[in-house]
């Protein structure tokens, strides 16, 4: 949802000059309080420094990227098991 | 203004374009890029105009006047698709030399790319993805981006190669 907030902003910033406006005079954290955004992306969002409104974009547009971008999430073996299952282990008992 | 990679500058121009295809309200193709050149947004007043030209040097060239409005200049005897396309392309460069894109910095985003930002912008603008995926998919696409969207070939194709590995 935010990069298509952000997508929208900047289809919006083509006709409409409130946009640049705000950017220019500091005042973006109006337009983004508008936006749905998470309080997080607001606030890294609202911090961004940027020498036009397409440099605060193409910023703005990493951020959100990365941000949706989900943790790597690896299932590691319980260290009280350790690596070996629990039938190998178990064959390797009848075996000893 | 930092560097960018081509992802990123393709990314602001598609939204862009959807910005002028919202202003039109376009709910199915094709785009009436020729409306938008001669009714656009009011900030672009002075600097959107077709003015029909016999030149064999362009097919479409965007040039400003003494009085710094802005025209596209394009050939009368282009096809249909192959005219829609040089207007289309050449509305970037009214974009980016009007006051409001040199405001928001636009001619910075694509001045070390400019024509193939240009070609990408037509693209997009003819054929705006939301409205792409409606109405072409599958075996066929190609020809249905000519007849539906009213694209060249050679644009069309480009086009449904860049959506296919998008």
């Amino acid at each position: 949802m935010s990069m298509q907030s952000l997508n929208q902003l900047v289809a919006r910033s083509i006709i409409d000059p409130g946009v640049v406006q705000a950017f220019t005079s500091g005042n973006m954290s109006e337009i983004l309080n508008g936006m749905d955004l998470t309080p997080k992306l607001r606030a890294d969002l609202g911090c961004l420094e940027a020498s036009s409104f397409v440099e605060f974009a193409i910023k703005a547009y990493r951020i959100v990227k990365a941000a949706e971008i989900k943790p790597l999430q690896i299932d590691l073996p319980s260290p009280i098991t350790g690596l070996i299952s629990d039938q190998d282990r178990a064959e390797g008992e009848q075996a000893a | 203004m930092i560097a960018c990679t081509k992802k990123e500058r393709e990314w602001f121009l598609q939204n862009i374009a959807q910005g002028l295809v919202d202003y039109l309200g376009v709910m199915e193709p094709p785009v009436p890029i020729e409306d938008l050149l001669k009714n656009p947004p009011a900030l672009f007043d002075a600097d959107f105009g077709v003015v029909e030209m016999n030149s064999e040097l362009w097919d479409a060239t965007f040039a400003r006047l003494p009085d710094q409005s802005g025209k596209v200049f394009v050939h009368t005897n282009l096809g249909p698709e192959a005219r829609r396309y040089a207007l289309a392309r050449e509305t970037l460069s009214a974009l980016i030399t009007s006051k409001h894109g040199q405001n928001m910095g636009l001619f910075e985003l694509v001045e070390s790319h400019l024509r193939e930002s240009a070609e990408f912008f037509a693209r997009i603008l003819l054929a705006p993805p939301r409205l792409l995926r409606r109405f072409c998919s599958g075996d066929g696409a190609v020809k249905r981006i000519v007849t539906e969207f009213k694209l060249p070939m050679h644009a069309a194709s480009k086009l449904w190669e860049e959506m296919s590995t998008a």
